[in-house]
């Protein structure tokens, strides 16, 4: 971390979440005007790098290279940096990240982030037939092996092994709907209650499909700058204070060991903490990657939030609510807002940023917040990738 | 000389998209779609489910590979799955089965353990069949069973599943 300058993101946009009558590249187009909107003292001439964020564009949309195509839609002309990343759903945060890298060691001054994916088409059964491919399509997805099967097996495990009750996965609903009914860009604005999760169409048991995030239309977009550029697009620029990824060489089911911990998460999460000379206690707002409720459960714990195996207890008694120990996705999480994969990591970055700014409605605003981390995972929940964001920057870490 | 007949392109009538969606794919001995662990499904075809085991480390993969990744070791020799494991987690898939299986779901999805995982074992996945979420328990023993997989096209394939002992 030495050496390396701090970074800003200094402008957010984004798309309406759901099941969009919008073409991919409507989507980039959206998520682009609204980003340049924000920030109307940038000149698009100015950006020098480009990082898109796309799980499975080739599938879903059929379209390869679509980094240099949303360049394209856009209007940049790169001159450092372009890339695509995809590590399945977390490919959001991947290319924030890798933004991030550029601009803090100085390969880049202005770097654009865009975060798109289009999974709703008339092709749907192929659509949700190309996730398998997410894990090892050879050996686990020719049984069948995709997301909700995988996350149904850890609730199963959790319950087993902690006592964790399926009351508890589908509070974790009832808080993020609450939320996500306040958040206009969220696929499901409604609240929902324990009764009405529990009594949805059974998925993979336990979970039933209010356990489940959607399959989503949407794109986010964000530009990053260094400190000396900072201060020219905004007031209330937002400072990326560091970034973690682990993976324990696993992708497979031989490699995941115990289903009930997610080893890579403790680790990831620790090297944060210890890189940034913090802990758990000192965060007042988390974007954690809640695909199903069962997820977030286990994020509570391994990112510290609660001990090993209390995180049903966690939900029950309210801590992860605005004015809790720690206010967990004031943005509504993926199960409001939906999972458009390429997306997802962007739009946790974006819900930090109006945060920070106040620009929610004050049911979900987390009032004098000044840390925040957004914890993104992909695949079978080996990889796991967290970032922390602050009012402040690095270097004026309390 | 006018023509007011636009020109038409004729597009075949249908476009196979099992490339996509079959994913039994990779059972070919030789050619450019063949597997170097082609003994692997060759056992399978001969009802028996192996892996491979690193003779320089003692690693035992699954999936089977052709270079260890614990040692880079290459001297690898081909080891029988035991035939029972214990059940280690397990769900049934109601909604969004893959289109090919479509037709069974749902189905169980099984996590399994065989021999002393994982130092001396492996932990796999399997489908379930003819049987329901609530037929199981965690720490029940399964069984692995060769099944063999029909069409599209002529060729005979083969694969495994777990039973209940």
């Amino acid at each position: 971390m030495i050496g390396m300058r701090e970074v800003a993101i200094v402008g957010a946009g984004i798309t309406r979440f759901g099941v969009r009558e919008a073409s991919w590249r409507d989507l980039v187009q959206e998520a682009g005007k609204a980003v340049f909107d924000d920030v109307p003292n940038l000149d698009r001439k100015d950006i020098d790098s480009l990082f898109v964020g796309a799980a499975q564009p080739e599938r879903w949309v059929f379209q390869t290279h679509v980094a240099p195509y949303v360049a394209e839609l856009l209007g940049i002309n790169v001159s450092r940096v372009i890339s695509r990343t995809e590590v399945a759903c977390a490919s959001g945060q991947a290319a924030i990240r890798y933004a991030w890298l550029a601009v803090a060691t100085g390969l880049s001054d202005i770097a654009m982030v865009v975060g798109v994916e289009k999974m709703n088409s008339k092709f749907m059964s192929v659509s949700q037939s190309s996730m398998i491919n997410v894990g090892n399509r050879e050996f686990d997805g020719v049984n069948g092996f995709t997301a909700p099967p995988f996350f149904a097996m850890v609730a199963q495990r959790h319950m087993h092994e902690f006592g964790t009750t399926s009351e508890q996965l589908a509070m974790i609903r009832v808080k993020n709907s609450y939320y996500g009914a306040r958040n206009p860009y969220a696929q499901f604005q409604k609240e929902v209650t324990v009764e009405k999760v529990l009594g949805s169409r059974m998925v993979a048991p336990p979970l039933t499909l209010f356990d489940c995030s959607a399959i989503t239309d949407g794109a986010c977009a964000l530009i990053l700058a260094s400190e000396e550029r900072a201060r020219e697009f905004t007031d209330t620029p937002v400072w990326i204070l560091g970034g973690v990824q682990h993976v324990d060489s696993a992708h497979t089911t031989n490699q995941f060991g115990d289903l009930s911990h997610w080893v890579g998460l403790r680790k990831a999460a620790n090297d944060l903490y210890s890189m940034l000379k913090i802990s758990p206690e000192d965060i007042d707002m988390a974007e954690v990657h809640d695909c199903f409720t069962i997820s977030e459960i286990l994020e509570y714990e391994e990112l510290g939030f609660c001990r090993k195996g209390e995180g049903g207890k966690f939900i029950e008694e309210g801590e992860s609510y605005i004015g809790g120990k720690v206010a967990v996705n004031p943005g509504g999480g993926l199960l409001s807002n939906g999972h458009p994969l390429g997306a997802t990591g962007v739009r946790q970055a974006w819900e930090m940023v109006m945060q920070f700014r106040g620009d929610v409605p004050k049911e979900r605003y987390v009032d004098g917040a000044e840390l925040g981390i957004a914890h993104n995972l992909s695949g079978m929940a080996q990889l796991h990738h967290i970032m922390a964001y602050s009012i402040n920057k690095r270097k004026d870490l309390k | 000389m006018t023509s007011h007949t636009r020109r038409k392109l004729r597009l075949p009538d249908q476009i196979p998209l099992n490339p996509l969606l079959d994913l039994w794919d990779q059972q070919e001995p030789e050619g450019p779609d063949a597997t170097r662990i082609y003994e692997f499904y060759r056992s399978l075809a001969d009802g028996k489910l192996v892996t491979t085991k690193c003779m320089t480390c003692g690693r035992v993969h699954f999936p089977p590979l052709i270079v260890c990744p614990n040692c880079n070791g290459e001297d690898l020799e081909w080891v029988e799955i035991p035939e029972e494991g214990e059940l280690y987690a397990f769900t049934e898939l109601k909604l969004g089965a893959p289109i090919i299986v479509e037709d069974y779901a749902p189905f169980v999805i099984a996590v399994a353990r065989f021999g002393d995982y994982p130092e001396n074992g492996v932990q796999i996945s399997g489908m379930m069949f003819d049987i329901g979420y609530e037929d199981l328990e965690i720490g029940e023993r399964v069984r692995w069973e060769i099944m063999e997989i029909e069409g599209p096209g002529d060729k005979k394939r083969y694969w495994y599943c777990f039973t209940k002992v």
